[in-house]
């Protein structure tokens, strides 16, 4: 474990390629932060999906923008953000996939959704989305309280 | 993403390499739908040189899966590696495909 750690942020743009640079930034951080090895995996694909979502619906597929990713944990949780300023995500639009009618997409939000113990949106911005999505260590959090998941 | 493709007892066997995510869709979706629209209607995607899939890497097989069923074939998948095994347990797609441990296996439930 490795309380306290201070953050750090990866900067991309929203082109698809550099998803593969992100993971390895990504990968690195989540070992420097104390993540167990078994956690790593749904993490990465829970910002992955997040900055997937960013280049698709924030920055409707445009290359050329920004994306940043911070990376910040404690000894009670990790924090990972992930921001864009494009076309600011609208709850109101957003719905659950239907799993039953295995749709062929629509599952980004879904999955970050389950994989973080919570998750929040900020669109109360001048521009775009910032997602922080929580991550509580072994022993922490409301689950580990007998809490619900938020 | 580098894609093989063999042919073995009438079924075609793809085998990509790297990770599937958005940015091997468009390669991976032509070589799928390449096969399909040729009237290949069973295909088995070893995924065992796969370390990474994400939602758009899923749907693209997905979206395979239909085409083939809809031609009276399938689209199979095997090799699934336990780091990714999650997106298709929780998007409950592993229980709506046919996903096998090994590409023997795989061929074997076809016969």
């Amino acid at each position: 474990m490795t309380p306290n750690a201070a953050g750090s942020t990866f900067s991309m743009t929203s082109e698809a390629e550099h998803l593969l640079r992100l993971r390895k930034w990504l990968r690195e951080e989540l070992v420097g932060h104390g993540v167990p090895k078994q956690e790593q995996p749904n993490l990465l694909l829970a910002v992955g999906e997040l900055c997937a979502n960013s280049i698709q619906h924030a920055y409707e597929g445009k290359g050329g923008h920004p994306i940043n990713v911070s990376v910040r944990s404690s000894a009670e949780s990790l924090v990972i953000e992930v921001e864009d300023f494009g076309k600011p995500f609208d709850p109101r639009h957003y719905d659950a996939p239907d799993l039953e009618a295995l749709p062929e997409s629509g599952y980004g939000i879904f999955l970050v959704k389950t994989i973080a113990d919570s998750l929040s949106i900020d669109v109360a911005r001048e521009h775009g989305t910032r997602w922080t999505m929580v991550k509580y260590r072994p022993g922490y959090g409301p689950a580990a309280s007998g809490g619900g998941r938020t | 993403m580098n894609i093989d493709v063999t042919q073995a007892s009438g079924v075609a066997v793809v085998v990509p390499r790297g990770d599937l995510d958005m940015a091997a869709v468009p390669h991976v979706r032509s070589a799928l739908t390449g096969l399909l629209d040729n009237g290949q209607s069973r295909l088995l995607i070893d995924l065992d040189d796969v370390a990474y899939i994400d939602s758009s890497g899923m749907g693209t097989l997905i979206a395979a899966m239909k085409q083939a069923r809809a031609a009276g074939g399938d689209v199979r998948l095997c090799g699934l590696q336990e780091d990714v095994r999650t997106i298709f347990e929780i998007t409950r797609v592993m229980q709506a495909m046919s996903i096998h441990p090994t590409r023997q296996e795989a061929l074997a439930s076809w016969r």
